[in-house]
């Protein structure tokens, strides 16, 4: 497989497109023409086909797609371009497992297919969302890792540091970043799972400078370092630097790519195709060891309507059934905590994720834009409903989807945000509210009605 | 062919993106006698309208909104010269330069605020990314804009939105711009606290601020 030098080398040397050209004059006809070429059709009465077919078609139009279009690098205004046959020989050298953590908590990440008994890995926590102060983010990360099905956790972002609002590009990005992995690390230590991966990168980070340094206050190599794109299909020198120092640490790198749904790719049938060619990204670009996606609707800001739910089923299922990197999804409710939404939202994405051959990461909980607006309960539905939804077949997660997207699809647009951790969970014993619990209990016993097992 | 057939061809290509189609259906209007203005008001604002309703209702997405764009640019491009200086005024909402702060990289959301500002008839001025608030006021003034619009997605770099108003009141010309808001960081809370004038929550709501801004009212469906 291309190594990292040869991505740094077209990077800086591949053919000079204007940012412009690139998706105006490249993406965009690209991706008309497989879309009309493989004959690809989204169909909202079946937010979790069982079509093999289509799985098939999206993939090779995926492949199609980036081969065509590859990654452009912002900061030089080349393409990083890929031959079909350098792609093909990607995924047959990609991985297909990935080991994370540390001592006891060490563990294998496999990759899965559509169907399969083999429980997801479960990552759980804030997916990034802000938290407003040292204390919440303990009391989280904490519970997060107190959770039983816990494989890893992902961090919450401080947005304070000692009352002031921490900034992008300064001092405090630093200090913030380091405060965060260090809080994060002790957290774990607390929770008696001192090892267990932390896998999205250093959330306080934004650049490359703040994750490196605060990387020296408990973030190790057998955590998960998350390279995000630029949407669509971009990257920069400070993405790829960071691949750089990753890989000369020996760390796991996680191909994070949020394709848009309503962007640059268009309507659902793009954007699964799309997300095709990042898990190709992945491989190449980021030289990643698993795929991590999160589809997102360009209005709503959330991973979980109808036409995103498709999204994820049909790219899934067409990535997992043609190519044994592993993908861990990660999913954004539009509701926030303590409300029945949520819940459902959460039911509803991660049985799609799993059916169709995926691990999970839970979530960015009210579109994760909402300091405070997020607790462990979210996280901890998600992770039943993977295991309950493991070795389902797509038919009848089909139907439970479709009961529960009657039961809130009609809020997408204008979702409940709920009550913030400090209002529906005791902040010093990471304990949910009486309200909470109940509220919990009666939408697992109406999972259980439309068919779960837990 | 009648004026009315005329113009739905104009207004049919751009609202399908043909920039070659716009550019030839405007010439084709001028050439058979249209008004000018009939020709920006009932063909190129019409078409633009139809584009605002079909984003709406996702029945189009941004790529289609984007080509609508690069059409109805090519199609003004001829008609312009032949407008008159009160008509030019009255076909422009307003001037915006829009762009994210410093530290933010991310354009996405940005990109569709300034593609729909355009479809709504301002003229925009889209910066880029990662600017400071010297950059956006510095080229607001340039432009003579009416609009600064600052986009943040992150927690960690909203504070750039209001490094902006503080720069402007440091030079004593916070009065002299609307200002708005927008980005995953940000909320309506944010933008109170701050003084901003609006919170564009989602892209639609920042150009019916913009509208709102300017004192115009938006008419039924149109770009939002």
């Amino acid at each position: 497989m291309i190594g990292f030098k040869e991505i740094t080398h077209r990077a800086l040397h591949g053919p000079m497109l204007s940012p412009r050209d690139f998706d105006l004059r490249v993406v965009v006809p690209e991706m008309r023409k497989v879309v009309r070429d493989f004959g690809i059709q989204y169909d909202p009465m079946n937010p979790v086909p069982a079509d093999d077919d289509l799985a098939d078609r999206v993939f090779r139009a995926g492949l199609k797609f980036y081969e065509a279009v590859g990654t452009y690098c912002v900061d030089s205004e080349r393409v990083i371009r890929f031959e079909e046959a350098e792609l093909l020989e990607a995924l047959e050298d990609a991985p297909s497992t990935v080991v994370l953590g540390h001592g006891a908590d060490r563990r294998e990440m496999v990759s899965r297919r559509p169907e399969i008994e083999v429980p997801p890995w479960c990552s759980l926590g804030a997916a990034g969302a802000g938290v407003s102060s040292e204390r919440i983010l303990t009391s989280l990360v904490t519970a997060y890792a107190q959770l039983p099905l816990t494989d890893s956790i992902t961090l919450p972002s401080l947005t304070m540091l000692d009352g002031e609002p921490i900034i992008a590009d300064t001092p405090l990005e630093i200090e913030g970043a380091i405060r965060a992995t260090s809080l994060g690390r002790d957290s774990l230590r607390r929770a008696g799972r001192p090892g267990i991966p932390m896998v999205n990168g250093i959330a306080t980070a934004v650049s490359g400078r703040a994750t490196i340094a605060a990387s020296q206050f408990g973030f190790r190599e057998t955590d998960g370092w998350e390279i995000a794109s630029i949407a669509e299909l971009k990257t920069n020198f400070d993405l790829l630097s960071k691949v750089s120092y990753i890989r000369s640490i020996g760390g796991n790198i996680l191909a994070e790519t949020g394709p848009i749904l309503g962007g640059l790719a268009g309507g659902p049938e793009g954007t699964a195709v799309l997300t095709v060619a990042y898990h190709l990204e992945g491989i190449l670009v980021k030289q990643a060891c698993l795929h991590h996606p999160f589809v997102i609707h360009v209005k709503y800001g959330c991973g979980t309507g109808r036409d995103a739910l498709w999204v994820r089923s049909v790219s899934t299922q067409a990535v997992s059934r043609n190519s044994h990197f592993p993908i861990l999804d990660l999913g954004y409710t539009a509701a926030g905590p303590m409300t029945r939404m949520v819940l459902y939202e959460t039911a509803a994405w991660v049985i799609c994720a799993v059916v169709c051959g995926a691990n999970i990461e839970a979530e960015g909980v009210a579109s994760a834009t909402h300091v405070d607006y997020l607790t462990p309960y979210e996280p901890r539905l998600a992770a039943e409903v993977a295991h309950a939804a493991a070795g389902m077949d797509r038919s009848r997660a089909n139907e439970i989807v479709k009961a529960l997207l009657e039961r809130y699809e009609s809020q997408i647009q204008d979702p409940p945000l709920g009550a913030k951790y400090q209002d529906c969970f005791d902040v010093e014993r990471g304990t949910p509210s009486l309200q909470y619990q109940e509220l919990y209990a009666q939408v697992k016993e109406e999972l259980v009605g439309l068919g779960l097992k837990f | 062919m009648t004026s009315e057939k005329v113009l739905e061809a104009l207004a049919a290509s751009v609202v399908e993106g043909d920039e070659q189609g716009g550019r030839k259906g405007a010439e084709a209007a001028l050439a058979a006698g249209i008004d000018p203005q009939k020709v920006l008001t009932e063909g190129l604002v019409a078409a633009m309208r139809t584009v605002g309703e079909r984003w709406k209702a996702n029945v189009i997405f941004l790529p289609e909104v984007m080509m609508a764009v690069e059409a109805w640019k090519a199609a003004m491009e001829i008609v312009e010269p032949h407008l008159s200086a009160d008509a030019k005024d009255r076909a422009r909402r307003g001037v915006v330069v829009i762009g994210t702060v410093k530290g933010d990289i991310h354009d996405i959301g940005k990109n569709i605020v300034a593609t729909l500002l355009r479809t709504a008839g301002f003229e925009v001025h889209d910066l880029g990314t990662d600017l400071t608030a010297s950059h956006f006021v510095a080229e607001a003034e340039r432009v003579n804009a009416d609009i600064i619009a600052a986009s943040a997605l992150m927690t960690t770099t909203v504070p750039g939105q209001r490094d902006i108003v503080e720069y402007l009141q440091t030079i004593r010309r916070r009065e002299a711009y609307f200002y708005i808001v927008g980005g995953g960081g940000a909320s309506q809370a944010w933008a109170d606290e701050i003084g901003a004038d609006a919170y564009g929550g989602t892209a639609e709501d920042a150009v019916r601020g913009a509208l709102e801004l300017m004192g115009q009212e938006q008419e039924s469906g149109e770009s939002n």
